[in-house]
């Protein structure tokens, strides 16, 4: 499955359902649940942060192989971001100290077997692997 | 997502129904502003029909969290559906949080 949205403005919900429509996703409630978490997170992400305004595109595609592997990219071209080099939040904190935010991507990480980033030709491309 | 909030004596009862994500949380927000005033609050959420939470969700919890604390008050979450109660074990959550 390959969509492409453009604007991307308030597009959220629909990034999300499309890739969750997919039909490479699988039946196991468990994991459609991780799934989805951690598609919100990215998506959201790009929404709010990719472009001013909202005001670009993100291509997602889902692909599953012959070993049942997962992989959800979504790719931008807005500014350069790596989301993968934030720190992820200190878990051990008290609620006093806790930092309100910088969650998103953290439960990608631990949701998903593998997330990773790389920038070519101009785009942002997020990759997001799971072993159904 | 449907928040049902009910006062019984010292006790606040609340009530979450439904997803809690991008598209409602700042609806969420606005909805639990009634548990941000008062002093020592003392604040259960029932979570049986809690299907879903995003970071967004969490943030909301956080914040929550540290104004009942800041009142001397307390806060307990209730009846989580294990893959919710997964998120908030990933994230810490369960230990800022009194989950039972």
């Amino acid at each position: 499955m390959e969509k492409r949205f453009d604007p991307i403005k308030d597009k959220t919900a629909e990034i999300i359902e499309a890739i969750m429509q997919s039909p490479d996703m699988p039946n196991d409630d468990e994991l459609l649940f991780k799934i989805r978490l951690s598609v919100e997170e990215a998506a959201e992400n790009i929404v709010q942060y990719a472009y001013a305004e909202g005001e670009g595109y993100v291509v997602v595609k889902t692909e599953r192989t012959p070993t049942n592997l997962l992989i959800i990219t979504l790719r931008d071209e807005g500014v350069p971001f790596n989301p993968l080099e934030q720190d992820d939040p200190d878990i051990t904190l008290s609620a006093e100290d806790r930092q309100i935010g910088g969650l998103g991507i953290f439960l990608c990480k631990k949701l998903m077997d593998k997330v990773s980033y790389t920038f070519e030709n101009k785009c942002n491309i997020l990759i997001m692997e799971k072993q159904l | 997502m449907d928040v049902t909030i009910k006062n019984e004596g010292a006790k606040t009862l609340v009530t979450l129904q439904g997803r809690l994500d991008t598209t409602n949380a700042s609806d969420f927000q606005n909805d639990i502003q009634p548990l941000m005033e008062g002093e020592k609050p003392d604040i259960e959420i029932d979570c049986t029909d809690m299907e879903y939470t995003s970071s967004q969700g969490l943030r909301m919890f956080l914040i929550l969290q540290k104004s009942v604390l800041a009142r001397q008050g307390q806060l307990v979450m209730k009846n989580m559906k294990p893959q919710v109660k997964e998120v908030f074990d990933i994230t810490g959550f369960s230990n800022i949080i009194k989950i039972i």
